[in-house]
C-alpha cells in the first residue's frame, strides 16, 4: 500500500502559478476565436451568410488543432531546426523552419515545454500547456482573415486552404520572430504577434480575395450587418480576451504579464476613443457610430499586440491613439484608392489587422522603454528589454521591425498567391458558382440563422418515440 | 360590410387601438409594415459605408366592419393618427363580399 506521501502533484520545474495563468491566458484567446470571432463576423454579415461564417470559423479553429498538434507546432517551436537546402548555422535557411513533427506522445504532452525562443529562461510549465497557448494564436489567424473572403469562398476551398496556410506560412513566420528563427536571431521583435498574426492576417486576406474575387454586386449594395448586439458580444469578448493574448505571452505570471494586460488595455480605450472623436469631427455625418467605435477598439488591440511589455503606460495610449488615427485615415481614404478601391476585402481585414499590426509593430522601435524589464537579469547577464529610438536605443530597433515587416508583407503575399491557385486547382475552383451566392446558408449548409419552425415541417422518417403514441 | 386598411405612424398604435375600441370595433389586425410615401426615407451608415433606406417603419392595421359604422372608425382612426406632419399614413376602404367565424359557421354581420 502507498501513502499518500509518496506523491507529488507536479514535477520540480513546474510553477504552479505560471501554469495556471498560461492555462487560462491560453483559454481566454481561444475564446476570442470561439465564439468571440464567430459572432463578431456573423452578426457583421448579412443574415444570409451567418451560418456559413461562423461554421467557417468553427471548422477553421478545428483544423488548425489538428494539424498543429500532428506537426506544425514543431515546424515553429521545436528546438529542432529544419535545414531547407542543405544550409548550416544562423544563415536563413537554416533558421527558417523547425522539424515536422506530432508532439502527442506522452514525454511530447507531459514534459517541460522547451523552444529554441526561450533558452535563457526555462519554461516552468509542460509542452501541453505551450502548444495549447500557441495553437489557439495560429487557429484565430485564419479566423482574422476569413473575413475577406465571407460571402463568395468555397466552403471545400476554405477547409483545403486553411491547413495550406498554416502549414507554409503561419508555421514559417512564427518560427522566424517567435521560434528562434533568423528574424529573431537578428533582433526583430514582436511582443504577441503583431506581425505573425495580424499583418499576416490582413495581408493573407487582402490577397485571398483578390483572387477569389468580389462577392455579389447585389450583396455588396447591401451589405448591412444582421445584429449589432452579437457585434458587441464578440468585440467584447475579443477586449477582454485580449488579456490572455498580451498577458500570456511572457510565460511568467510576473510583472511583466501585469503590465502587458493594462497596456493592452490602455491602448485599447485610447483606440476606440480615438476612432469615436474622428468620426465625430471629421466625417460628412459627424455622428459616433457603434461599429466605428468596434473598428477603433480592434486598432488599439491590435497595436498594442507587438509592443504590450516592452512600452510603458504612455506608450500605450500613443500606441492607440496612432493605430487607430492612420487605420482610420487608410479606411476613409486609402480604400478609395488603387489596388485597395479593386479588392472586395469584405470586413476590411487589411485595414484593421493589417495596418494597425504594420503600425504597432514599427512603433515597438520607437516607445519600447528600456525601463520595462520583461526578463530580470542576474548577475552580470543583463535583464531582457527592447531599446526603442525615443529612449536612446538608436535606430537598430526600427531597422529590424521594418525587415521583419517587409519579409511578412512579401512573403506572406506571395506564399498565399501560391497556395491559393493549388487550393483552386484541388477544388476545381475558388469561389461557389452565383445561383448558390444568390441563396447563401440554404444553399450551401441547408441550414439558416433564425429557422421558423411555423414554415418547417419535418418530411424525414421519425422514431416511433419521436411520434409518440398514435 | 368593409375593410378599412390603416397604414400608420408606429408610435400611434396605443392611441388608435384605444379609439377603436371607444367606438365598438371588436376586433382588428395588426402588420409591421415597411412603406413610403411623399416622407423621405433616411440614410444608414454601417463602417463608414452609407446606405439608403427608402422604407419607414409602418404599422398596417386592418378592420371589417358593419357599412353603418364605417365613417365612424375612419373618422376615429385619423383623428388619433394625425399629427399634422408628413409621413402620417394613409386610411383606405374596400367592400367586403362576407366574414365567417371560423369557430361557429356564422356569416356576415354575424361573424364580425
Amino acid at each position: 500500500m502507498l501513502a499518500a506521501a509518496s506523491f507529488i502533484p507536479y514535477p520540480h520545474w513546474l510553477n504552479s502559478g505560471d501554469n495556471t495563468w498560461q492555462l487560462v491566458s491560453a483559454t481566454l484567446v481561444g475564446l476570442m476565436s470561439l465564439p468571440g470571432i464567430a459572432v463578431l463576423y456573423g452578426g457583421l454579415v448579412q443574415r444570409k451568410w451567418v451560418v456559413n461564417t461562423m461554421l467557417m470559423a468553427f471548422a477553421g479553429f478545428s483544423l488548425v488543432l489538428l494539424v498543429w498538434v500532428l506537426w506544425a507546432y514543431n515546424m515553429g517551436f521545436s528546438s529542432e531546426q529544419f535545414s531547407v537546402f542543405g544550409a548550416k548555422g544562423t544563415g536563413f535557411f537554416n533558421n527558417l523552419i523547425g522539424r515536422p513533427w506530432p508532439i502527442l506522445t506522452h514525454f511530447g504532452e507531459q514534459n517541460q515545454a522547451t523552444s529554441l525562443a526561450q533558452t535563457d529562461v526555462p519554461f516552468h510549465f509542460p509542452n501541453a500547456t505551450l502548444a495549447y497557448f500557441q495553437v489557439v494564436f495560429a487557429a484565430i489567424t485564419p479566423l482574422l482573415f476569413l473575413g475577406s473572403i465571407l460571402g463568395r469562398m468555397k466552403f471545400r476551398a476554405w477547409l483545403v486552404f486553411v491547413p495550406l496556410w498554416i502549414t507554409f506560412v503561419y508555421a514559417v513566420n512564427a518560427k522566424l520572430l517567435w521560434g528562434g528563427g533568423f528574424f529573431a536571431m537578428k533582433g526583430a521583435v514582436d511582443y504577441s504577434g503583431g506581425y505573425v498574426i495580424h499583418l499576416a492576417a490582413g495581408v493573407t486576406g487582402f490577397t485571398l480575395a483578390a483572387i477569389v474575387g468580389k462577392r455579389l454586386t447585389r450583396d455588396r449594395l447591401h451589405a448591412v450587418p444582421n445584429n449589432l448586439m452579437l457585434v458587441a458580444v464578440g468585440a467584447g469578448i475579443l477586449w477582454l480576451g485580449w488579456n490572455g493574448f498580451n498577458g500570456g505571452d511572457p510565460f511568467y505570471a510576473g510583472v511583466d504579464a501585469a503590465s502587458a494586460v493594462l497596456n493592452t488595455n490602455i491602448a485599447t480605450a485610447a483606440g476606440l476613443t480615438t476612432w469615436m472623436l474622428m468620426d465625430m469631427f471629421f466625417t460628412k455625418e459627424r455622428k459616433p457610430t457603434f461599429l466605428g467605435a468596434i473598428n477603433g477598439m480592434i486598432c488599439g488591440l491590435v497595436g498594442i499586440t507587438p509592443s504590450a511589455g516592452w512600452v510603458d503606460g504612455y506608450g500605450a495610449i500613443l500606441v492607440g491613439l496612432i493605430c487607430s488615427t492612420v487605420v482610420w485615415i487608410a479606411w476613409n481614404f486609402l480604400s478609395k484608392v488603387r489596388p485597395f478601391s479593386q479588392v472586395d476585402d469584405a470586413l476590411g481585414v487589411i485595414y484593421t489587422h493589417g495596418f494597425a499590426g504594420l503600425t504597432g509593430g514599427l512603433l515597438v522601435g520607437f516607445l519600447a522603454d528600456p525601463g520595462m524589464v520583461q526578463y530580470i537579469g542576474v548577475g552580470k547577464t543583463p535583464s531582457f528589454v527592447v531599446d526603442g529610438l525615443f529612449y536612446g536605443g538608436g535606430w537598430h530597433q526600427e531597422w529590424e521591425q521594418f525587415l521583419a515587416a517587409v519579409w511578412i508583407i512579401v512573403f506572406t503575399a506571395i506564399a498565399t498567391t501560391i497556395l491559393a491557385y493549388i487550393t483552386k486547382w484541388i477544388c476545381r475552383g475558388l469561389r461557389e458558382k452565383d445561383d448558390v451566392l444568390e441563396i447563401g446558408d440554404v444553399a450551401i449548409h441547408d441550414e439558416e440563422v433564425y429557422p421558423q419552425e411555423t414554415f418547417a415541417e419535418r418530411v424525414s422518417a421519425m422514431s416511433a418515440a419521436d411520434r409518440g403514441v398514435e | 360590410m368593409k375593410l378599412v386598411v390603416a397604414v400608420l405612424k408606429p408610435f400611434k398604435l396605443d392611441d388608435v387601438k384605444e379609439v377603436l375600441k371607444n367606438v365598438g370595433v371588436q376586433g382588428m389586425t395588426l402588420t409591421e409594415a415597411q412603406g413610403f410615401g411623399r416622407q423621405r426615407g433616411h440614410t444608414e451608415v454601417y463602417r463608414g459605408a452609407e446606405y439608403e433606406v427608402d422604407f419607414v417603419p409602418k404599422i398596417r392595421i386592418e378592420v371589417v366592419v358593419d357599412d353603418a359604422q364605417v365613417d365612424e372608425v375612419v373618422d376615429a382612426i385619423v383623428g388619433s393618427a394625425a399629427t399634422g406632419k408628413i409621413g402620417d399614413g394613409k386610411v383606405w376602404v374596400v367592400p367586403v363580399e362576407t366574414v365567417v367565424r371560423v369557430r361557429t359557421g356564422e356569416r356576415g354581420t354575424d361573424a364580425l
